[in-house]
């Protein structure tokens, strides 16, 4: 299934992998009428849907703004035209116009053929919200793909990745499948590793009632990022932290906002509020997660089934905070290569994280260099949303997709001797950038922030 | 599904040729795995990275962390590749029967 006529496609879960996470797949000739039917519902809910859908001029001031366009060129990756895609079917049966007039005012009748264009396209799509950002009259087309994922999801339409990520989650707590006896087994790794390279001791204490933090990592950083693990436990034990990683929530992450904000999200939300509560924490502080820490610090609040009692803060603005109050002792000449930033989508434009990364690159780094353009300017690295897919048909299309932030990194000069720093502080992007870094040669090696910080701390 | 049949045994694959139940995984499987994945001949060390990573997976229920793995084998991740062309997650790891890692990786 990685194509449906001439469209690229993820692999999708099957009927008994959405089952896992509560779906009960739509038979194939009942799927457009359901579809029409979820669609009614959600536009009767969501002002922000409903002006993307009516108030659009196609300015096509979004066109050459979005990194997805610009990588494969394909009309339909314009946000306004991919929006279209769901606006055709809304004016049909929701406008006056589309139901006199239908094709003629660009209203089409609902098919399997355009729920399959949704799949293909939405999932191109990163969320990444450059359009919104660019947009004259405010639409925020990433609320479209919000919500042609949602009805996807409801139709039995999800693809494996996020709907194996989903189930994991429910499982074990986190989106790799990492359970107690696994986390523990790589914590006391990070300990090992950091007394060996950094003849430090730091402890990374797990389930600890009564402590002060309990720290959210994302999973991915105990299978491909231990220097972002080892940089955390390392800026904990430095300030002399109460803290602890919870066991039932070492995640994150939250898939939900990206195909389920239903049942997914906020069962996640439900997850974190538990764990905070049984371990007595006094405070929630998040990992190195773009998507995550956007639906932890925009959404918990009007996600949570009760108040929420923790302040719930990002690690990159406990750091900076303690920069700016001269409290950390920092050696920038241990990281001494050249290194750009890339800017995770959600921090910076749903975040308002930018300035703090920056107060932190500076202080650890010597020879930082901005990309063009930047902060809530930046192009997305081309995974955003977790659109990892590694199917041969789905691969090519993300070298695509991060064509426009390799020339970016290029542009810096960064890797010209081979030796650059590609920071990229969030899971996604990382997992994103590994490999992109060497389809596109740009010399460079991907690192988290907080693993930059680890490394320039001066311990007494 | 994609299934293979080893020694007379049905060995069922997901999309991406991971096995579906890791309890059928034999040399053998490991074999006609590898093949698939393009390589040849397993050699000493490609049976090394296999084995820490059934170990540590009966044990532990996951895959290690990749920097784990590098230091218990002694292999570097550049070595990894080398032996494994899909890398420790996606080459490594299909061999040795694990699941396909999920999530952000």
């Amino acid at each position: 299934m990685p194509e449906y006529k001439g469209m690229v496609q993820p692999v999708r879960a099957t009927p008994e992998e959405m089952r896992k996470i509560h779906i009960e797949p739509v038979p194939d000739e009942q799927k457009p009428q359901k579809a029409l039917e979820y669609l009614d519902q959600i536009r009767k809910k969501f002002r922000s849907f409903v002006m993307a859908m009516e108030s659009c001029t196609k300015c096509g001031q979004c066109a050459e703004n979005c990194h997805t366009y610009l990588g494969t060129r394909d009309p339909n990756n314009i946000p306004t035209n991919r929006a279209e895609l769901i606006r055709k079917i809304y004016k049909r049966y929701f406008t006056l116009e589309g139901r006199w007039f239908g094709k003629l005012v660009g209203a089409e009748d609902i098919s399997l053929d355009v729920i399959e264009q949704w799949y293909s396209y939405f999932y191109q799509c990163s969320q990444c919200r450059r359009c919104a950002h660019v947009c004259p009259f405010g639409i925020d087309t990433c609320e479209v793909t919000f919500i042609g994922r949602q009805i996807l999801h409801w139709l039995g339409i999800t693809p494996k990745l996020h709907a194996s990520v989903g189930a994991a989650m429910e499982k074990v707590g986190n989106h790799t499948g990492l359970p107690k006896p696994g986390i523990v087994d790589t914590l006391e790794f990070m300990s090992e590793e950091i007394m060996d390279e950094f003849g430090v001791e730091v402890e990374f204490p797990v389930d600890k009632p009564d402590s002060d933090i309990m720290y959210i990592p994302s999973s991915a950083d105990f299978l491909l990022n231990p220097y972002t693990l080892m940089g955390a436990g390392m800026f904990f034990t430095y300030i002399g932290a109460n803290w602890t990683i919870p066991s039932t929530v070492t995640e994150a992450g939250n898939f939900g906002l990206l195909f389920d904000q239903y049942w997914t999200q906020r069962g996640n939300v439900m997850r974190l509020l538990n764990a905070a509560q049984e371990l007595g924490v006094k405070k929630i502080v998040w990992g190195e997660c773009g998507h995550g820490w956007r639906a932890a610090k925009m959404y918990i609040p009007s996600l949570a089934d009760r108040p929420v009692r923790w302040p719930i803060t990002h690690i990159h603005d406990e750091i900076a905070d303690l920069i700016r109050k001269n409290e950390l002792k920092l050696d920038p000449s241990k990281n001494s290569k050249p290194v750009t930033l890339h800017d995770p989508c959600n921090y910076v434009r749903a975040c308002g994280l930018n300035e703090n990364m920056r107060t932190i690159i500076r202080a650890v780094t010597t020879d930082f260099r901005e990309m063009t353009p930047h902060g809530a300017d930046n192009f997305c690295c081309g995974g955003g949303s977790a659109i990892l897919f590694d199917d041969p048909e789905m691969y090519q299309r993300r070298i695509l997709l991060s064509k426009k932030k390799a020339e970016q990194v290029r542009a810096t000069g960064v890797g010209k001797n081979g030796d650059g720093i590609l920071c990229a502080p969030c899971s996604i992007c990382k997992a994103q950038l590994y490999p992109m870094v060497e389809e596109h040669e740009l010399g460079v090696e991907v690192k988290g922030l907080v693993d930059l910080v680890g490394k320039a701390l001066v311990w007494k | 599904m994609p299934s293979t049949i080893i020694n007379g045994v049905e060995i069922e694959l997901d999309e991406d040729g991971f096995m579906i139940d890791p309890d059928l995984w034999n040399e053998d499987v490991a074999r006609a795995l590898a093949a698939s994945e393009g390589i040849d001949e397993l050699t000493e060390d490609h049976w090394k990275i296999i084995n820490y990573l059934r170990d540590y997976f009966k044990q532990y229920h996951i895959a290690p962390m990749v920097r784990k793995l590098c230091k218990e084998t002694g292999c570097s991740l550049k070595y990894i590749y080398d032996l494994f062309p899909s890398g420790p997650a996606k080459g490594a790891c299909k061999l040795a029967g694990l699941p396909k890692p999920t999530g952000c990786v």
